[in-house]
């Protein structure tokens, strides 16, 4: 079972739900290159321009490790790299599990993703007055050292730290991504968890996905906003293991 | 209520110096402190029981989503963050704020408080600074690039300078011995001399393009190759170029001379042409190479005219320009260059000018 984090943190989103599966499965927890502890050298700009760059990445850990028949477990953005790796490595995965997927952010003609182009631009904007624990002083050790992260402790804020410049890029790629195309061709069993309230993927984003992949299963979650797998733990493990 | 008084929790709840609000796990409010209507203008009714990220900008709801509500699941807090909120006049209020979880004792979150701070100036002041670095790293990017064209453009060009006097120097060569009459032979030196001349002023013009824009001049040292056999054939070409000159040579090497020996011939070269277009015609050049008190000492001394006193000072400036005669007008650029591969030997090029004679003196370390 392979857990794959959203935008804005790593695979310390997972830490309240892959512990319950790691008897039955064996467990795979990633960072994306340029998340968490992730080689910041190994972050290309045109590689990662695209969320096809982070599918390869998972079809190589896939490949990697033998994967077969495994379940992908993607929270946010996750869940569309999960759709594009699914179609990348027929067979590699059995059973996809998106945790408030979207498909497109920003508005379309008939379709409604929550977001407007200039909100977008806004936003990446705002990250960079938020600089999340990251300093010019500090990179150094921090990329020197991915697996060493006390380096960094004295910074207030030790999780999800990210460059700056790589965190807006991953924003860009996420917010400007456009999936609609791909739902159609997931042709393993899936299952969305959508929150009841969540600004990031509303509920109709969510039905949307689930109407888009042929057979998929959705559950409502009673749990807001955008990170059950935080806020509502016991939740998301329960609505998982009716499906896995 | 009229005395307030100092141990009043509400009134200190209220009249915080900063706007106070407390989420529920379902990120809706459960309360909010007077300053913080006072300043979104919202009144209680508006605020309480709403999600707390509906009064925030767009950007501000999908931060606190994506970083603010995932970071205090995880380590309970949240230190000083951006936020905008959204006053109820639709104006964007700049905020710097702070998050605590509240939680039992099992560790199960019961609420959230946030404790904002109105930061409108320095968010600004912040925005400012952010979009100066942005300018500079893109004027940076920009200025690398040029560099690097104009660097390649350089080579390009030293090389299509250089091919062309290489074939005009063997061809003079081939026509020399057939060469006959006085006049044909004079022709020929002459030629000599110009292409002599020319392909100095375009390794001048290359290294100062190179020296000014990547790192400096690059030494190729040995310390075990005799230099005086180089002085030797650089001073003979200088001779055979300028006929009618007298340029007298002295040695006493008697130490290795850890130098680059392309670059101190060119130095020398520089120096004493130089000199053969600044010095008196009818006086020598007179060139003295020593090794002494662990020093090599070089000079080239020259009679005539004494460097007038305003021209002393901008002697090594690049472009400067002596009074001389048309045809043995260079770029400026001989005694730039020079003093660049004098300091790059950790040496120094330094001029007395009277009456009786010019002479430039470069000095540096043996070692």
């Amino acid at each position: 079972m392979v857990f794959a984090h959203g935008f804005g943190c790593d695979q310390n989103m997972w830490r309240f739900v892959e512990p319950t599966f790691a008897g039955d499965f064996k467990t795979v927890l990633f960072d994306h290159v340029g998340a968490g502890g992730s080689d910041l050298k190994a972050y290309d700009r045109s590689k990662y321009a695209t969320l096809a760059g982070y599918a390869d990445d998972v079809v190589e850990i896939g490949r990697e490790l033998g994967l077969k028949d495994a379940v992908f477990v993607g929270h946010s953005v996750s869940s569309m790299i999960g759709a594009l790796a699914v179609q990348k490595a027929p067979g590699m995965f059995g059973k996809l599990v998106m945790v408030g997927p979207s498909a497109r952010y920003i508005d379309d003609d008939n379709y409604v993703g929550g977001f407007s182009e200039q909100q977008i631009e806004e936003l990446l904007q705002f990250l960079d007055s938020n600089h999340m624990g990251w300093s010019a002083q500090m990179a150094p050790a921090i990329m020197g050292n991915p697996d060493r992260p006390e380096l960094g402790e004295e910074l207030t804020n030790s999780f999800c730290r990210t460059d700056p410049e790589i965190a807006k890029a991953f924003a860009r790629v996420t917010f400007k991504s456009d999936n609609r195309a791909d739902l159609a061709k997931i042709d393993i069993p899936t299952l969305v968890l959508q929150c009841s309230e969540d600004v990031i993927a509303s509920k109709e984003v969510g039905e949307f996905v689930h109407r888009g992949i042929p057979g998929s299963e959705l559950i409502i979650l009673e749990a807001t906003g955008h990170c059950p797998n935080l806020s509502a733990p016991d939740e998301v493990i329960a609505a998982m293991k009716t499906f896995v | 209520m009229d005395s307030r008084r100092i141990d009043d929790f509400q009134d200190m709840f209220d009249n915080a110096p900063c706007g106070y609000v407390t989420l529920l796990t379902n990120g809706r409010i459960a309360r909010v402190n007077r300053k913080l209507l006072g300043w979104t203008g919202h009144t209680p009714d508006q605020m309480i029981g709403k999600p707390f990220s509906g009064f925030l900008n767009m950007a501000g709801r999908i931060y606190y989503e994506t970083h603010i509500a995932p970071l205090l699941r995880m380590q309970g807090f949240f230190d000083g963050f951006a936020i905008d909120m959204v006053t109820a006049a639709g104006e964007h209020l700049q905020m710097i704020a702070s998050a605590t979880d509240g939680r039992d004792a099992g560790g199960k979150t019961l609420f959230t408080r946030i404790a904002l701070i109105k930061a409108v100036d320095r968010r600004l002041y912040e925005r400012g600074l952010l979009e100066a670095r942005d300018t500079a790293a893109m004027g940076l990017a920009r200025e690398r690039e040029n560099s690097e064209l104009r660097e390649q453009f350089i080579a390009v060009l030293g090389h299509d300078l250089r091919n062309p006097l290489a074939s005009i120097s063997a061809g003079a060569r081939i026509l020399g011995r057939d060469a006959t009459t006085e006049k044909q032979h004079q022709i020929l030196a002459m030629l000599e001399t110009t292409v002599m001349r020319m392909a100095g002023l375009i390794d001048n013009v290359l290294d100062f393009a190179r020296g000014r824009l990547g790192g400096g001049i690059i030494l190729d040292r040995n310390a075990n190759a005799p230099v005086e056999r180089m002085l030797h054939q650089v001073i003979d070409e200088l001779r055979l170029s300028s006929p009618g000159r007298q340029i007298e040579a002295e040695y006493a090497i008697d130490a290795p001379v850890n130098c680059d020996r392309i670059r101190i011939g060119q130095l020398v070269s520089n120096l004493v042409g130089n000199a053969l277009s600044h010095g008196a015609t009818n006086e020598p050049v007179r060139v003295r190479a020593v090794t002494e008190d662990g020093l090599f000492k070089l000079s080239v001394a020259n009679g005539g005219e004494p460097i007038p006193e305003a021209a002393m000072e901008k002697l090594f400036e690049p472009f400067f320009r002596g009074e001389v005669r048309a045809s043995r007008q260079g770029l400026g650029l001989g005694l730039h260059i020079a003093s660049q591969i004098a300091k790059a030997h950790e040496g120094s090029l330094n001029v007395t000018s009277t009456v009786e004679e010019t002479r430039f003196t470069f000095v540096m370390p043996l070692r």
